[in-house]
């Protein structure tokens, strides 16, 4: 090349882009977080005082070797049985009805709700008059979604007694908040011209979004409630622990009595369980268009994947429906009697619970200690998400069918040699993760107090384990969805396979893997309290200290601080999530 | 193709609002049979915390509630429950309708419950002692009196469940006796759930030391179950009330005017020279049972008032 | 290699997808510096074709040469080595959107960086100038450091081409490279990709459905149709007879290919 041009390609060059500092907003925000997580660990006390219990590792390695042989005495199996469908029956019933919630509520927390009611659809601001109901609605959906299930389900305790109501409604209350939301977004991002055209010509909102809003939103409704399903599996399991039977109580149970066998054959159930629903809602939510939870939360939903319900899917449908009807068959396995809803006891307890807490015992001088305990769940919430997003980056690679022959870090080989060791590293990895997901993070955290002292350090540790199955099952979804054709074109051009992932792979991958972090870091945040519950440290073990001891005004307290630290989170991860996008 | 997707949204419609009918359907159903036939043949329900091996209570309590059912004359059934708390809640709620409660906990039910009363304990509960246990390996030796227990100062440590009186709420209080906080040991305190958790903990190593209730310690050791090679006691603590049996008094409405006195009388009536007696009387770990009343509860209460446990 | 050996050779080709026959029989060759455009309805299998000449597609009959070499031969880092010689341009672009356009640009190094090159240009961009110049011949250098996805769809198009450029290829593909610009942008393009191809003695096949810009732009044009080749003459020598042929809308047009 000729010397003057080169310098007249230099002088443009320097004249139009400079080269962007490496100090711009995200690597302050990357340095901000990477601070939170080392003082999270100095909050952990690990530099300070005895972490780790060394005389438990022998009660830790029976535990393990127990798992090469459980229990499968046919007593213990039937128990397993009779568990595992009352399970399965809460989860149902508490999917069906927090749908039923969410579909209400979704509609009424929707701003094209409003904006039809009001008849101000065609204008392009949300107009005030519309506003007002509409956040009203916001608002009180997002109180019950600040606690968690557990919570619920110890409150419904008091009113209900030991009864399937409890881990019903438990389930249905939250669930259904957060379904509204989810329902409500979906609503708001579907095209609007079929209703616009309805509500001009005369319909009336109601009517106008029965025939075009929520058939056009069907296919994703019906997908996020298949993942709904999921999580209330995992839910209905945790609630095991405050004595609401099935899974979860069964394993606290033997936990207890530290029947090790018992409690792998429990385990081993779980994980069936967990894998058998995972894998079909998985199968259902790809086949209805919306594979990923990230697509309905930051909605892109005009893009490119709308739903498809081709040929194929007739095979599955099929197959599906048979789940159906057994899980049907399954739900009346246990008695509800609904009567309890508005029996006189129930509103006798229930006055009496209000009187047990109302006044709030709010006393100044506990303010240090809360805000103390605040600052160490929070340091919890945040080395748990640290974990679990730097575990489910790590396995949800090999997790996903990349590596395979004919992926796309693997496009031509045939080789069967590569097929096995592909096929076993797939497995391998994906069932680490179900075992991590599968097993509720107060087990977890049961589990761990065997070699760790109590404290936020086993709580955190457990709550992570939990979280990384789900992101790491999540973010190996988000992989196997990514556009194949800029990763094909640069294997065209002769990149080797970690180039192609460096290159390709990572960049597309990686804020949606961020997203989903900070999404299941407010998730976490909620789960802190019920890890403290069984002695992890925190706002929890507080909580469990004023539950033992009936202090239910100084509950309400504690309870508040934890909504409050809820929102902050909530709307941290949300500004984090704005700028990643 | 879009036929075929007309025809496939449609049968996802109608399948849904089948599962949906048949939800509806089948839930009234189940709702009929409860609310008819409430009172006579709703079952006495009763409870205890769970202080041991669930499967040992479950032995046990399936045993009682025959016994009590053949001599009450209304259905009996026992009802296990996870925790200490939950026990005092479903008694509170009237789930449970008697409960086998430790002196703590028995305590918590009687200020939530009016009219709830303490009716019979065992002959060795009016005198009731915790034991301090430790690993043989720790080189901890047996002490002499309260002041000995300085020497677990910097050792790891469990207590049984936070409710507990044997296992947490009168050892914790002879600890501060002796000037031992919490903070003394090392790491952080444990809560193993139960007595049974606690000395399987200890005897594996996990804590250095540990307190359970004299009775199960005593039981385990005679059973065997309890390996001498590996734990040994390091000192007995002074008396104190502890488990009881607390019954709610709406039974009375339920059954007759006199069935308190009836169970009472039941439980007083078992006897060690009848076998099958004698079997429930073994595991329970007494020769007897005996009656009590609230006001042998007042130490208890206050000492829970001073730890925290009773506001 | 001497200028008259082929730089690709089919031998009796044939591309199957499950039951559908894509490719039949097909058999070429296409010498170092020639310009060739393979005109044909959609579906008459031309991407599959650009999709064999690269190697990212193994044919299911018949023998793919490149470079003088069977690619069902070689070994993955040998078909590496042929790779790296040849660039590929694609309708949909193909860019990774997440990126900066200097790393997109780059990736066309990425042939022959080492990892541990790659992951340092990642953090902080490595030749820089190379990427400048290419991105200041096809007229956008001001979008270096801009976000891929902040661009129009005809500076991706021109972002892509700089790639191609970065890499420095013997051989260029192009899959269609215009069909979402319009006519001023595309004559752009189709101007730009001749140039490259006569400064450099590039080769350069390139798929289109703008049979004017084919016959402007390239010296040998190859008629595809229903994954046959209809014809295979210089550009001057084409008529419109043999175009309407091409294009005839056929009353069985759904019917499968697998008659042939």
């Amino acid at each position: 090349m000729p010397q003057i041009e080169h310098k007249a390609i230099q002088n443009s060059v320097a004249k139009t882009s400079t080269r962007p500092t490496l100090f711009n907003q995200r690597s302050l925000w990357s340095l901000f977080g990477i601070a939170a997580i080392i003082s999270s660990i100095a909050q952990t006390g690990l530099f300070r005082q005895d972490i780790i219990n060394p005389g438990g590792w022998s009660v830790f390695l029976h535990f393990l070797i127990a798992s090469l042989h459980p229990d499968l005495s046919p007593e213990l199996l039937s128990l397993t049985l009779d568990a595992t469908i009352v399970t399965l029956a809460y989860a149902m019933y508490g999917t069906a009805f927090s749908v039923f919630l969410g579909l209400v509520g979704g509609v009424l927390a929707s701003q094209v709700w409003w904006q039809s009611v009001f008849m101000t659809y065609s204008h392009r601001q949300f107009q005030p008059t519309a506003i007002a109901p509409w956040l009203i609605i916001r608002a009180l959906l997002s109180i019950p979604r600040a606690i968690h299930e557990l919570i619920w389900g110890l409150f419904f305790i008091n009113i209900f007694g030991l009864d399937p109501l409890v881990a019903i409604l438990a389930i249905t209350i939250p669930f259904g908040a957060v379904t509204a939301k989810v329902f409500s977004e979906i609503l708001d991002e579907t095209p609007r011209q079929p209703l616009i055209a309805l509500l001009s010509s005369g319909v009336s909102p109601p009517k106008a979004f029965i025939y075009s809003l929520l058939p056009q939103a069907f296919p994703y409704l019906l997908s996020y409630t298949f993942y709904r399903f999921e999580c209330s599996i995992r839910s209905a399991a945790v609630l095991g622990i405050i004595g609401a039977g099935g899974l979860g109580y069964q394993i606290l149970l033997s936990l207890q009595s530290l029947r090790y066998e018992q409690i792998w054959t429990f385990f081993f159930a779980l994980f069936l369980l967990n894998g058998s629903v995972d894998f079909w809602s998985a199968l259902l939510r790809h086949h209805l268009g919306s594979p990923n939870r990230l697509d309905l939360n930051s909605l892109k939903l005009q893009g490119s994947k709308r739903p498809t319900i081709n040929r194929q899917s007739h095979l599955i449908l099929f197959a599906s429906s048979i789940g159906a009807i057994a899980l049907l068959l399954c739900s009346f396995s246990i008695k509800i009697d609904y009567t309890k809803l508005w029996a006189p006891r129930t509103i006798q307890l229930l006055e009496e619970f209000i009187g047990e807490v109302f006044p709030p015992n709010i006393n100044t001088t506990q303010f240090g200690e809360l805000f103390n305990l605040s600052t160490q769940t929070l340091a919890m919430s945040i080395l748990a998400i640290a974990l679990a997003g730097l575990g489910g980056m790590l396995l949800c690679f090999p997790a996903a069918r990349i590596l395979l022959p004919g992926g796309v870090l693997n496009p031509i080989s045939q080789s069967p040699h590569h097929w096995f060791w592909g096929t076993i590293i797939l497995l391998l990895t994906r069932s680490l993760l179900l075992i991590s997901r599968a097993i509720p993070a107060p087990i977890w955290a049961l589990i761990l107090l065997f070699i760790l002292f109590p404290g936020i350090l086993p709580g955190a540790i457990a709550l992570g384990l939990h979280n990384l199955g789900i992101l790491g099952r999540l973010m190996a979804e988000v992989i196997e969805e990514l556009d194949e054709r800029p990763l094909r074109s640069l294997q065209a051009l002769g990149a080797t396979s970690p180039q192609v992932f460096l290159y390709g792979v990572l960049p597309n991958a990686l804020p949606q893997f961020i997203a989903y972090i900070l999404y299941r870091w407010e998730v976490c945040m909620r789960e802190t309290v019920i890890v403290g519950l069984v002695g992890a440290g925190g706002l929890g073990r507080l909580l469990t200290e004023q539950l033992s001891s009936f202090d239910y005004k100084s509950l309400v307290t504690t309870l508040l601080c934890f909504i409050v630290l809820t929102f902050g989170v909530d709307l941290l991860s949300a500004s984090f999530r704005r700028l990643v996008r | 193709m879009s036929v075929g997707i007309k025809s496939m949204k449609k049968k996802l419609l109608c399948g849904i609002v089948f599962f949906l009918l048949t939800l509806a359907a089948c839930s009234p159903k189940s709702s009929e049979t409860s609310p008819s036939g409430e009172t006579k043949n709703q079952p006495f329900t009763v409870g205890a915390i769970p202080d041991q091996d669930p499967e040992k209570l479950q032995r046990l309590y399936s045993k009682l509630a025959t016994y009590l059912q053949k001599q009450l004359g209304v259905p009996v059934t026992y009802k296990p429950v996870t925790d200490y708390t939950a026990a005092v809640t479903a008694f509170k709620v009237g789930d449970l309708d008697m409960v086998w409660f430790g002196g703590l906990t028995g305590v918590q039910a009687q200020l939530q419950v009016k009219g709830a009363q303490a009716i019979a304990q065992r002959n060795i509960d009016n005198q009731f002692h915790s034991i301090f246990i430790a690993n043989k390996t720790t080189g901890l030796k047996p002490i002499q009196n309260i002041n000995g227990l300085k020497e677990l100062k910097g050792h790891t440590f469990t207590f049984g469940s936070e409710s507990s009186t044997s296992g947490r709420l009168m050892p914790q209080y002879f600890l501060k006796q002796a000037g031992v906080s919490l903070n003394d040991f090392k790491g952080q305190v444990g809560f193993s759930s139960s007595h049974d958790a606690t000395l399987k903990l200890v005897e594996a190593g996990t804590y250095d030391a540990g307190v359970l209730n004299e009775q199960v310690w005593k039981s385990r050791v005679q059973s065997g179950e309890a390996n001498l090679n590996k734990v040994e006691v390091l000192w007995r603590t002074p008396s104190y009330y502890d488990y009881h049996w607390v019954i709610n008094p709406s039974v009375n409405q339920r059954y007759g005017n006199d069935f308190i006195k009836k169970v009472q009388t039941a439980l007083l009536k078992l006897n060690p020279n009848v076998p099958q007696q004698k079997e429930i009387l073994d595991l329970f770990g007494a020769q007897k049972f005996i009656p009590t009343k609230n006001s042998n509860y007042a130490q208890i209460e206050t000492i829970g008032r001073d730890i925290g446990m009773i506001k | 290699m001497s200028g008259t050996d082929p730089i690709f050779e089919l031998k009796h080709v044939a591309k199957r997808f499950g039951k559908s026959r894509v490719l039949a029989n097909i058999n070429l060759q296409i010498l170092a510096g020639e310009r060739v455009a393979l005109v044909g309805p959609s579906g008459a299998g031309k991407s599959t074709l650009l999709g064999l000449l690269n190697g990212t597609q193994l044919p299911s009959q018949g023998e793919v040469w490149v470079f003088g070499r069977n690619l069902a031969r070689l070994s993955p880092s040998q078909l590496r080595q042929v790779q790296r010689r040849i660039g590929t341009i694609y309708q949909q672009l193909h860019l990774v959107d997440n990126l900066r356009v200097i790393h997109n640009l780059n990736a066309g190094h990425l042939g022959r960086w080492s990892l541990f090159k790659a992951v340092v240009s990642l953090f902080f961009p490595l030749e820089v100038e190379t990427a400048a110049q290419a991105l200041f011949k096809v007229g956008i250098p001001e979008k270096l450091y801009e976000r891929t996805d902040q661009l129009s769809g005809g500076q991706k198009q021109r972002v892509a081409l700089a790639r191609v450029l970065v890499q420095n290829p013997i051989v260029i593909l192009a899959d269609e490279p215009i069909s979402s610009l319009d006519l001023g942008r595309s004559r752009e393009i189709m101007d730009l990709l001749r140039d490259m191809s006569e400064q450099t003695g590039q080769t350069l096949i390139i798929s289109l459905h703008a049979i004017e810009l084919a016959l402007s732009h390239c010296q040998r044009i190859i008629g595809l149709r229903q994954g046959r080749i209809l014809f295979d003459v210089p550009a001057p020598e084409v008529l419109p007879e043999m175009v309407e042929a091409l294009y005839r809308i056929e009353n069985a047009r759904t019917e499968p290919i697998q008659k042939i």
